[in-house]
């Protein structure tokens, strides 16, 4: 098992080279880079553009530039932001906790809420509770994420029940620890339900559909001809087999727990990696993009790996040696 | 919901105001400063109270000689020798209490004003203005404040005379001195001089974002509390700033200055709505509305000044961008003349701008009250008058509708804008309504804003476009767009010679007007100025939006002018809660 682990790890080199170098040749084909608005300023001359370009090494071909970064992201040091002058890494920090916090409690949520409705929307197949959840749950997977966004923002705001957008209210630094953790949590409810109503929907279909399939099998037959109770049957014989998709899409969603989110987060006014790296990537803002990219790929590689070895562990027929 | 959480920050605050009876009862000006800077303002206000504002992005930078942007926050933080008058736009003193220039217009002489400290306590002198003209010319600081400061050719030269005098010195008359170096914003020596000494890449990292906020030390009004990315910077007020009101008393009022960052225009307006915020830039289309609830919701919306800007429509004169037949019209004056008659500028006026802008005909926006010329050829809608102009020029109308030039070519071009900019893709349509009448035949093509740029200033490989550029207030500074040789002239950049008659003249007057000193001999040529591009024509104006600038009624001593919609150091709260 360890040596699987270690050659998925050692497979990310070989991605992570591909990847960013696609990524560097597509961002340098596009036209247009970091100065293009800065050459519509009147009072900036072309000499300071091309003085900036040579600054920030712009002016380098091509594979020297893609090289050069690539050694110094070998040594952990991403580089520094066009547009902040700031390490990209502080950048990033600066809002990756805040992406991260949305995002697993949505992802808590959702599936804490999403198994058991699947399990129950299974055992209760055609039922009117199971064609309710079906209903609910392709109205939530047809609801793009900035329209329910919107729309519940626009219920704040006519209600006043919650704040409208963003993640602390003008006053948190007055408030005590307990009424910051009270305050972030009232700015979350529009987005965690947002996150939250649509990866529930996608994935109480996928969980009554993967329960369905085991119910049907002999062995559960088998299992209620024992006279076993049916909570027995279900929760040990069937949802135990049914479980490997989950687990698989599991790690997917581990991977996308940094991006994923960022239509959502510029909707609300999350201050996430979001619309931070939305506009990196406008303006061209290379190595902000490049970072962001590294480690999403990383984040999703081992989102996976992740999933793959709960799938030994749940499942004694999954073996990787 | 906002006047809960006001209580609250009252009750917590009530605690820390015992120690720091200062803020509630302000002391006089502290005894040193020679003379404190008068700012007037129409109330005598309160002291205390928070304002929030909102912005819809993050600073870059806050290190402000490394600033590329106007709209960031280092102007609440520091401030230069002179100040331009919002409502006059004349240049008044500041740091500098006086100035005199040489018989020669040469050499301009600052005194400072005397007990200036900075935030920190230490004393502002001539040291920190030489500091800072040292850090903008060394290599490698990522600045545009050199461009300005290059005058035909040669740097500013300045020099400090005592600790409270500094002396600059251009190598011809500079006619936009004042209002080029007086803005420059002053730093402090002491805080970073050892950055600069580490060279130019490491003095434009240093006061980045990630900046402690107690390192930034200022002169302006506010010091930075906090900034917390993506959400917020907190100011609070600068104890030891220089300016006091019309009574003597220091300014400013406000205790905090709230900037609340958030994602777009329309969580701005939904936060303003809600009471989150106090003030609002309502668009355009917004007015009416806004005017309505004003009462109701206890704000006020001002019928604010003109914006400095304006879209325009340029048609590409530069040989090596198109060919004739293409070229021959663009560069003939009656084509564009005829274009500019057949543009309904009212039309524009009330679907783009749902009323809210002038009709325009020059290149400078009234909003620019000194240099403005408000008497240059007008082109009122008149399709008769058009199509007599092309008739002149030699292209007829077929029985067939379509326009064709002496030759028989057909005439048909593409109008280009930046995608996704409502305005300017409304008013690209619009033109392209009214131009069918003339019997032309117009494609309308939005693109990515890079490959626009490309385009312009790289392959002009382009036939029409329709653009705005940041108006300036000296028109001096839109020289890269007017002047021949320019790298930003529009329709044929960086000439070796000038291609028309006309373009002669406007270097001329440009070149004079630089190196003139006398303000009102400089308008007189820039007027000449707005009268050669409003007869020729190369750039085509249509319109300058309003501003409609909503403020809520709990504060006081906003007055919208074009410059700037207030003096944040005289703004305060009618009801003090803290």
């Amino acid at each position: 098992m360890l040596l699987y682990v270690i050659r998925r790890l050692l497979q990310l080199i070989p991605m992570l080279l591909g990847i960013t170098l696609m990524a560097f040749v597509i961002i340098k084909l596009s036209p247009g880079d970091f100065l293009s608005e800065m050459r519509l300023n009147p009072l900036v001359s072309p000499e300071t553009i091309e003085r900036m370009r040579e600054n920030f090494g712009l002016n380098q071909p091509l594979a020297v530039q893609y090289l050069r970064w690539l050694w110094n992201a070998v040594r952990l040091d991403f580089g520094y932001s066009f547009a902040f002058q700031v390490p990209v890494v502080w950048l990033i920090g600066s809002r990756l906790f805040n992406t991260v916090l949305l995002n697993v409690v949505g992802f808590a949520v959702a599936w804490a809420l999403a198994i058991p409705l699947g399990i129950y929307a299974a055992r209760r197949q055609y039922s009117l509770g199971d064609n309710a959840l079906s209903f609910a749950a392709y109205l939530g997977i047809s609801t793009p994420t900035f329209f329910s966004g919107l729309f519940l923002l626009f219920w704040a705001f006519k209600t006043g029940w919650l704040p409208i957008g963003g993640m602390t209210s003008v006053d948190f630094e007055f408030l005590p620890w307990w009424g910051k953790v009270l305050d972030v949590a009232h700015h979350m409810v529009i987005p965690v339900l947002v996150v939250g109503v649509f990866s529930i929907a996608g994935l109480m279909r996928q969980m009554r559909a993967a329960l369905l399939e085991v119910l049907r099998q002999d062995y559960v037959r088998t299992a209620r001809a024992k006279g076993l109770r049916e909570p027995v049957v279900i929760n040990k014989h069937a949802v135990r087999n049914a479980i490997n998709p989950i687990i698989t899409i599991f790690g997917f969603e581990l991977g996308g727990l940094l991006g994923g989110s960022a239509i959502l987060e510029n909707v609300v006014g999350w201050p996430g990696l979001g619309k931070l790296l939305v506009d990196a990537t406008l303006q061209k803002d290379l190595y902000v993009v490049m970072a962001a990219l590294v480690f999403g790929s990383v984040m999703l590689v081992v989102g996976n790996l992740i999933a793959d070895v709960m799938l030994a562990f749940a499942d004694p027929r999954v073996r990787y040696d | 919901m906002r006047v809960i959480h006001r209580h609250l920050i009252a009750a917590v605050l009530a605690g820390a105001l015992c120690t720091a009876p200062a803020l509630a009862q302000p002391a006089p000006p502290r005894p040193g400063l020679s003379t404190p800077r008068v700012v007037e303002a129409a109330d005598i206000g309160r002291y205390g109270g928070t304002f929030v504002t909102s912005t819809i992005s993050d600073p870059r930078t806050f290190n402000p000689i490394a600033s590329q942007e106007s709209s960031s926050p280092t102007g609440l933080l520091w401030e230069g020798l002179t100040e331009t008058n919002r409502t006059t736009t004349e240049v008044e003193p500041n740091l500098a209490e006086s100035w005199t220039v040489s018989q020669d217009g040469r050499v301009w002489t600052f005194r400072l004003r005397r007990g200036v400290q900075w935030s920190d306590g230490r004393p502002l002198g001539a040291d920190d203005v030489i500091f800072t003209f040292d850090a903008i010319f060394t290599p490698g600081v990522q600045s545009s404040l050199p461009d300005v400061l290059t005058i035909a050719g040669k740097r500013v030269g300045y020099r400090k005379i005592d600790d409270y005098t500094v002396e600059f010195r251009t190598e011809q008359p500079f006619g936009p001195f004042l209002r080029t170096v007086g803005p420059v914003q002053i730093v402090p020596k002491h805080k970073l001089e050892a950055a600069l000494r580490a060279g130019g890449a490491e003095f434009n990292r240093t006061w980045g974002v990630n900046t402690r906020p107690a390192d930034l030390v200022g002169n302006g009004p506010f010091v930075l509390a906090s900034y917390v990315p993506g959400q917020r910077l907190i100011f609070t007020r600068n104890t030891r700033y220089w300016k006091v009101d019309k009574r003597g008393q220091p300014l400013p009022y406000l205790t905090r200055l709230v900037m609340e960052i958030v994602p777009n225009q329309d969580a701005m307006r939904l936060r303003f709505q809600a009471k989150q915020t106090d003030m609002y830039g309502a668009r355009p289309r917004e007015y009416a509305e806004f005017r309505a609830r004003q009462q109701a919701e206890n704000f006020t919306i001002f019928d604010g000044p003109p914006t400095f800007g304006g879209e325009f429509l340029a048609f590409n004169q530069n040989p090596a961008g198109v060919r004739p037949p293409k070229l021959t019209w663009f560069q003939n004056a009656k084509f564009r003349q005829a274009v500019a008659h057949a543009v309904d500028r009212e039309a524009i006026v009330r679907q783009v701008y749902a009323g809210r802008a002038t009709v325009r005909y020059g290149p400078e926006s009234p909003a620019n009250r000194f240099f403005h010329n408000p008497n240059v050829r007008g082109y009122p809608y008149d399709l008769a008058r058009a199509e007599q102009l092309l008739r002149e020029a030699g292209f007829t109308k077929g029985a067939d509708g379509v326009l064709r030039d002496s030759a028989g070519n057909v005439v048909e071009f593409t109008i280009a804008t930046n995608s996704g900019n409502q305005d300017r893709e409304a008013i690209m349509n619009l033109i392209r309504q009214d131009l069918a009448k003339l019997g032309m035949r117009v494609t309308a093509a939005p693109e990515a804003f890079n490959t626009l740029v490309n385009k312009l200033v790289g392959t002009f490989n382009w036939e029409a476009i329709v653009l705005g550029l940041t108006g300036t207030l000296d028109p001096h500074n839109g020289q890269n767009v007017w002047r021949s040789n320019g790298s930003l002239h529009l329709w044929w950049p960086k000439q070796e010679r000038p291609a028309t008659e006309w373009e002669a003249e406007i270097d001329r007057l440009f070149d004079q007007a630089a190196t003139t000193v006398d303000q009102n001999r400089r308008r007189q040529l820039y007027f000449r100025f707005q009268e050669i591009v409003a007869e020729q024509v190369p750039v085509i104006y249509f319109a300058t939006p309003l501003t409609q600038p909503a403020f809520r009624n709990t504060l006081a001593n906003f007055s919208p002018a074009p410059l700037a919609f207030y003096d944040i150091e005289t703004i305060y709260y009618r009801t003090p809660y803290r």
